[in-house]
């Protein structure tokens, strides 16, 4: 198995997280969080890759053919409907920010200290 | 039928059917049923407790057994620890939403239906014997509490609950690539089926890897430092209610989790064990004594109480990372009893800000005279969290002392500190704002935080969990609990006998360990340095110039450092993660 899939993953992940640190949008920022969650799909997906295997749908061919794992690709399918949910509540929360404070711009927004 | 599924099910159904008849229902009849319902599952973990602290039990959904240890179903393995923590979850909800009675006029049930959710979902990850299904019932609890602390749609909130909800879901991404790392290795989702697999890994990388991303991860949720500074912004701000579910359980859930990941998967890996012992305990005994300090140099009480459960979240994770039945027994008794110590402080402060309609301590000076059972409640409070040697608190905190000392003798006295200085603000705060002490502020005064309210209601109904909780912080009798809880830690960190009992269906022998207990002597050292404190907080102007000059001197360097650092930017808190995240990874290496 190559490392190639390993290496992309780490990528997404840290150019994700460099976008976090230094982002100056909330809906940016949010963005980049999709970006660091597409590394965990593509980290789960290169696990359970098979080199020369079909999909894991057994209507048209006999059991037994070589598949990748299906297992990691219904953990892909909850991470997605869970990173939907997570998104969707941000950028309705980003929506409300900006309605009432009249900025997204986190360097703006920095909360009152004591 | 069996009772294992249903503190997961009773929740959640009631939550379901609160939203069909949430149109045509008044607010109490939500208010009651939510209650009751809460009261209703942690009676049911109750009797989980009792049946697990007999013989685990070990529940397959659908039947799903494992054949020839290879387990494809989904399982809840109930053994006394998990029973026990979701008992207390349940109980914590119950007082929850007691306190909350009609507290969300203007949302009908919509609250109710988040917070049975949560409850489900909470429950469900101290029961639950899959690791996916654990990240699972994580996210729910998460998404639930994002939405609840947004609640109110106000300009303060928001901010919190994105950050809140920015750096939460950093850290379920950084546990989702631990688990895929392990399923990768292992080809398993099953707890005590990966435990059993990894240990063919020992010496290679992977096990490594997996325990920096799914420790980071629960890390980053039980706000250990440098993981924290969510959880200040987010607890501030959220509906009372919710802020004593999330300081009172939520965080130091996930150290819970973190100890079941660890003693099902990483026990019998020497590099893990070796870092977690090592490194996890310095960050718990940082956390403490920095969560401390910042803790005392806040104003904003609901912050304050923030910064407060951020070192004693430090506390716990010191007795946990020792790695021994008296650490671990003392790692849940600290948690029910600061759990309930730390939600009736939550909830005297609801209580101040539905009758002054203000949470800044200076704002507030001399107000609450007319609310003298809370003042004693207050203080109570601030004295068991400082260290005042009666109660569960106390019970934890002798095993824990006793366990860290094995490590190195300085560390109860450090953990002893930060537990000092987070009583010595609780008082410093009941003095300025129950009796009027300290200097006449003057234009200090100005509250730099926006304005903040909570509807007005009346107070007596609110005192009532506000007792009962402090009421069964201090009754609980100290032999009966020490012994539970070393006979569930005890099994807690059975990696042999859960794997052997999940995958062969053995069950294991329940034992109790022998565990000792340090005196008191160091709780009474605590409370003196905690009232010294907050006596030279609220009188430091009656001292002679010099002393007051040469404290200042010594101390705001540091403490300005601390306030440098919580600059409330999200991208800050990212980096602050990354730089925890290297840090553990560097452990290893080192």
């Amino acid at each position: 198995m190559s490392i190639f899939p390993y290496l992309a993953a780490a990528w997404l992940f840290l150019i994700g997280l460099y976008g976090v640190v230094t982002s100056r949008d909330y809906v940016y920022l949010i963005g980049c969080l999709t970006v660091i969650q597409s590394a965990t799909y593509v980290l789960l997906l290169a696990v359970g890759y098979k080199l020369g295997a079909g999909a894991p749908i057994f209507a048209d061919h006999p059991p037994g053919t070589p598949a990748v794992d299906p297992v990691v690709q219904a953990l892909v399918l909850t991470d997605i409907v869970v990173g939907a949910a997570v998104t969707a509540l941000l950028l309705s929360l980003a929506l409300q920010l900006q309605k009432h404070r009249g900025t997204i711009d986190p360097d703006e927004l920095k909360p009152t200290q004591d | 039928m069996p009772l294992a599924p249903l503190p997961v099910v009773v929740p959640l159904l009631a939550a379901v059917l609160l939203l069909v008849v949430e149109r045509h229902v008044p607010l109490w009849f939500a208010d009651l049923t939510a209650m009751l319902v809460a009261l209703a599952t942690a009676g049911i973990a109750a009797v989980l407790t009792y049946n697990a602290s007999q013989e685990p039990i070990l529940y397959w959904f659908g039947g799903w057994q494992p054949t020839h240890g290879a387990a494809i179903g989904i399982s809840f393995v109930i053994d006394p620890a998990g029973a026990a923590v979701a008992c207390f979850a349940a109980l914590l909800f119950a007082g929850a939403f007691l306190f909350g009675w009609h507290y969300f006029d203007d949302a009908r049930a919509r609250y109710h239906i988040l917070m049975l959710v949560f409850l489900a979902a909470m429950t469900g990850f101290c029961l639950t014997g899959d690791l996916f299904n654990l990240f699972v019932f994580f996210e729910l609890m998460s998404v639930t509490a994002f939405a609840v602390t947004a609640y109110k749609l106000e300009a303060s909130e928001i901010e919190g609950a994105l950050n809140f909800t920015v750096m939460n879901t950093i850290g379920s991404f950084l546990i989702l690539a631990g688990i895929a790392l392990l399923y990768g290795r292992t080809g398993a989702l099953n707890l005590a089926q990966i435990g059993r697999a990894i240990g063919a890994s020992e010496g290679s990388a992977l096990p490594a890897m997996a325990f920096v991303l799914l420790f980071t991860g629960l890390m980053i949720k039980a706000a250990v430092m440098p993981f924290h500074f969510w959880l200040a912004d987010a607890h501030a701000v959220a509906p009372t209610p919710v802020c004593v579910i999330f300081s009172g359980i939520m965080v130091s859930v996930a150290l819970f989790g973190a100890g079941r990941i660890y003693w099902t998967i990483f026990a019998p890996i020497h590099s893990t064990t070796a870092v977690f012992k090592s490194f996890l305990l310095h960050v718990g005994v940082a956390t403490a004594v920095l969560g401390g300090c910042t803790c005392l140099m806040q104003r904003h009480i609901k912050r304050l109480l923030a910064f407060s459960t951020i070192s004693h979240i430090g506390v716990m994770l010191a007795g946990l990372a020792v790695l021994t039945p008296g650490g671990t027994a003392g790692f849940l008794l600290y948690l029910a009893g600061h759990g309930l110590t730390k939600g009736a402080l939550f909830m005297l402060a609801g209580i101040l800000m539905s009758a002054h309609q203000d949470i800044d301590e200076i704002a507030l000076r001399g107000k609450a005279r007319d609310l003298p059972i809370s003042g004693i409640c207050f203080v109570l409070g601030g004295l068991l969290l400082a260290g005042l040697p009666f109660g569960l608190i106390d019970t934890g905190r002798g095993l824990i002392d006793k366990a860290t000392e094995g490590v190195h003798a300085w560390i109860p006295y450090l953990l002893a500190l930060g537990s000092a200085l987070t009583g010595a603000a609780v008082l410093r705060t009941a003095g300025r704002v129950f009796l009027g002490l300290g200097p006449d502020p003057g234009e200090e005064e100005k509250s730099p935080t926006n304005s903040e309210h909570e509807k007005q209601r009346p107070s007596g109904l609110m005192l009532v969990p506000v007792i009962v909780f402090l009421v069964a912080c201090l009754a609980a009798q100290p032999h009966v609990i020490e012994d539970f809880a070393l006979k569930a830690s005890a099994m807690f960190m059975n990696h042999d006998g859960y794997a052997a009992l999940v995958l062969d269906g053995s069950v294991p022998q329940m034992a109790t360990p022998p565990a000792a207990h340090s005196g008191p002597l160091i709780g009474w050292l605590a409370v003196a340095v905690a009232i010294l404190v907050a006596g030279f907080q609220l009188a430091g102007d009656r001292l002679p110039r010099s002393i007051r000059r040469v404290a200042d001197l010594a101390a705001f360097p540091f403490f300005k450092s601390l306030d440098l650092a919580h600059t409330g930017h999200i991208g800050d808190y990212a980096a602050w993660m990354t730089f925890g995240l290297v840090l553990f990874a560097l452990a290893f290496v080192w």
